[in-house]
């Protein structure tokens, strides 16, 4: 078992590793950011001078090596545009992009969820399909439009809600359904098809036989066992809600790091940038981790080398 | 958001003299938020916006583009390279301590230092030295005769020496202080700044008295947060919002005709511009009021200088090449300028409408023009690449100097020895020289009168239009904006 664990942190670390060093010369290749981050009527001078304040004179091995020196002692650098540190920055961030997450993974499961249980019980009738369109258009909107049309309509012509920004709860719930929208769908699916499979289970004839009613049916049995493929999905959902956060951080003028990182690659602010890369990079591989030892937990196949 | 308090009769009683309006917050959106509150760091409109308000600068200009005093009361140029400064001696830094001549020496030293880095440091590099000479007396040294350097100090701000050193340079950008007519009150990363009125402020304060800025950075949304009334002030907005906005009852649109001039800039040094035929035929080709007139609709208009009426140097009754397609096409054909291929060099943050209608426009006229897009930063190499004749061919560009002295435009795109000139012509550099160097005002007119003479003979540069700046307000806001884009609070009024 031990074994297991050291050859998956192993790897873990291989991987972070692999994404620091493609981190690092990724941004190297787009050229010096030196020339972006002066203003026009710099001189050459100036520019030299900017370049060694930011150590980007050195040669690229030295400064790789002081990058990962610095990785190690956990110094993520200093912000090239706004000198502050860049662990304060994405931490004074983070709290939002959480809230704005999980406020779209209740949208997207408190909508999906029941539609894909509607579906699965009165998968006879055609207006259930009706549903599905309605579900997946919801899905296809571009966020930059439905989000604009979301502010226009609560925002300023019905005034329920705050056009954009965050500090109240109530700033929150846009961006939540404009992001929510987005992993509805795949929810609704993922429940459907949980559920038909479910239904067509010995347990469910044999409760039908003894005369357990529709309702207690699917309250008590159906929802819960179907769950399941329910909640793995939802870890590959938040990676995709952090990716799709971009857009509605934007259009929402909510301050989480989607809307960081539009900003950071604008201002060339490449220690920024790299400092979120990374932390998506940790945690994805972590994440996986924590599932691959979560399966070997509950497959033995798994840890004996998956030769099964 | 407005809340514009009814004021009792007991309040009316008491504040006889005050206006009917007291206290008003007033929310101004931004398109990011500011990069850094201290003043010595980031340059760009969204950090100078917030930190023009906190800080003073040394001197200023009035809404006509005048420089005034602000710090300074005074300022003596007792030789060709020495300026003598009198200061203010009621100016009080927010924190309660005065503010010396120590303040500002040590302000202008902090900048001018390369160890420092600011990116700012171009626009003061001619300042080599600046001293306190007496209690409320600063005196400046320049490396020549500099008769730019006042137009300059309009963007310094005086920060307080005795909390800089203090506290350290990233705890004052966190916190900064400074003896404008706003104090910093908070800063929620991402979210906002707050400020509020300084009520010891030596000059007027305006109406506000606390003010948040807001970073937005979807124009949509902005104008939105203006029509909810979520937002007083919003700032970045282009022709398309600005006529949207116009329609809507308690809104205005006010724009500024900002000292910014875009150009069309071609490399004369590699054939076939090296041709003052071609470059005739190139600045005939393009159709400068279509695409002010059709396609940016904002009240941009053509200019046929590098410089705007808002810049020192300004010339009244310049000579332009008029737009004449059909002579165009008939210098391309004759002297097969359309045989090479050029490549128009530019990247995702210049407006491409325009970069497309200058190609077609060219391409009609039978040259053989090919767009190369590429990243900012690969652009910004090619441009300032070490030999001339490997800068682009062509390029399209917008140039403020925020000095409003044409010293600032002209020097840097047409010297031969600036990272961006493409032109290589004695005659010019040794007027710019003289232009940049003399005291008198005569002389650099005179100087700056002949410089367009030959530019415009050799047709070195293609200036296309003044760029205005638009901003979306309530209708109670009254405000003029200026031509250096700045949002002083203390020059607003509100009226309601």
């Amino acid at each position: 078992m031990s074994v297991f664990l050291l050859q998956r942190l192993g790897q873990a670390l291989v991987a972070i590793f692999g994404v620091m060093t493609l981190v690092f010369f990724i941004q190297r290749l787009t050229g010096d950011p030196t020339y972006l981050l002066v203003p026009e009527t710099a001189t050459q001078a100036d520019i030299d001078a900017l370049r060694r304040s930011l150590g980007l004179d050195q040669p690229l091995v030295v400064q790789y090596v002081n990058y990962l020196w610095d990785m190690l002692r956990l110094d993520f650098g200093t912000s090239y545009v706004q000198n502050v540190a860049v662990t304060e920055i994405i931490m004074s961030r983070l709290p939002y992009t959480l809230q704005l997450t999980g406020g779209a993974l209740l949208v997207a499961f408190v909508i999906g969820l029941p539609v894909g249980l509607a579906m699965a019980i009165w998968r006879r009738y055609r207006a259930t399909n009706l549903l599905m369109g309605v579900v997946l258009g919801a899905q296809s909107m571009p966020t930059f439009w439905s989000g604009i049309l979301m502010i226009m309509v609560f925002g300023v012509w019905l005034r329920w809600l705050p056009p954009s920004g965050s500090g109240s709860f109530s700033h929150l719930i846009m961006p939540s359904i404009a992001l929510g929208l987005l992993s509805m769908a795949t929810y609704a699916r993922i429940a459907r098809s949980s559920i038909l499979d479910e239904m067509s289970k010995d347990y469910i004839r044999s409760a039908r036989a003894r005369g357990v009613t529709t309702g207690r049916l699917v309250g008590k049995h159906l929802i819960r066992n179907s769950l399941i493929p329910v909640i793995s999905i939802s870890a590959l959902e938040i990676s995709q809600l952090l990716a799709g956060a971009v857009i509605v951080e934007t259009v929402f003028a909510w301050p989480g790091l989607g809307q960081l990182t539009v900003q950071s690659v604008q201002a060339r602010d490449f220690v920024v940038v790299q400092g979120i890369v990374l932390l998506g990079a940790f945690v994805t591989i972590s994440v996986n981790l924590v599932a691959d030892i979560l399966y070997s937990v509950v497959d033995p196949r798994i840890r004996k080398g998956g030769r099964a | 958001m407005i809340r514009a308090f009814t004021h009792g009769i007991a309040a009316a009683v008491t504040l006889l003299s005050a206006p009917a309006l007291m206290a008003q917050d007033f929310t101004v959106n931004l398109v990011n938020e500011p990069s850094t509150l201290d003043p010595h760091q980031q340059w760009n409109p969204d950090s100078y916006y917030v930190y023009r308000n906190i800080f003073d600068n040394i001197v200023t200009r009035d809404n006509a583009g005048k420089i005034i005093p602000q710090i300074a009361t005074d300022w003596k140029q007792v030789s060709d390279t020495e300026m003598v400064l009198t200061i203010r001696d009621d100016v009080v830094f927010h924190d309660g301590e005065p503010l010396t001549a120590e303040d500002v020496a040590f302000s202008i030293q902090r900048i001018t230092n390369p160890e420092f880095g600011s990116p700012q440091l171009g626009q003061f590099n001619q300042i080599i030295g600046a001293e306190p000479t007496g209690e409320y007396e600063v005196t400046l040294t320049t490396k020549g005769a500099y008769p730019v350097l006042l137009a300059q100090l309009v963007k310094l701000s005086v920060v307080p020496k005795h909390v800089v050193e203090a506290v350290g340079n990233e705890a004052f950008n966190a916190a900064p202080v400074g003896s404008g007519p706003f104090t910093f009150e908070g800063w929620k990363r991402g979210v906002d700044v707050t400020l509020s009125r300084n009520e010891n402020y030596w000059g007027d304060t305006g109406p506000f008295e606390t003010v948040s800025f807001v970073a937005v950075p979807d124009a949509s949304t902005r104008v939105a947060n203006l029509s909810a009334g979520t937002a007083d002030l919003i700032v970045s907005i282009d022709s398309d919002f600005a006529r949207q906005l116009e329609t809507q009852s308690g809104i205005q649109v006010l724009t500024a005709p900002t000292e910014r001039v875009a150009f069309m800039g071609m490399n004369t040094i590699r054939a076939p511009f090296d041709d003052p035929e071609v470059r005739k035929a190139a600045t005939m080709a393009i159709d400068r009021e279509g695409i002010v007139q059709g396609i940016l609709a904002g009240g941009e208009t053509v200019v046929h200088q590098m410089a705007t009426p808002s810049h020192y140097g300004y010339v009244a009754d310049a000579a332009a090449i008029p737009y004449d397609p059909e002579e165009a096409k008939r210098i391309v054909a004759e002297t097969g300028a359309g045989n090479t291929p050029m490549q128009f060099a530019t990247s995702p943050v210049y407006d491409q409408r325009i970069v497309q209608a200058i190609q077609q426009m060219l391409t009609e006229a039978g040259f053989d023009v090919e767009i190369s897009m590429t990243d900012m930063s690969t652009y910004l190499q090619a441009a300032r690449a070490p030999e001339q004749s490997e800068r682009p061919y062509l390029s399209f560009g917008r140039w403020s100097c925020a000095c409003q002295d044409v010293d600032g435009v002209q020097f840097p795109l047409l010297h031969s020895s600036s990272s961006w000139s493409r032109v290589n012509d004695a005659d010019l550099d040794s007027l710019l020289e003289k232009g940049r160097t003399a005291l008198d005002d005569e002389t650099r007119m005179e100087a700056y009168s002949n410089v367009q003479q030959i530019v415009h003979d050799n047709a070195y540069i293609l200036p296309l239009y003044q760029a205005v700046a638009l901003y979306g307000a309530s209708e109670n806001l009254e405000w003029t904006p200026t031509a250096n884009e700045s949002l002083f609070l203390n020059r607003m009024n509100w009226s309601e």
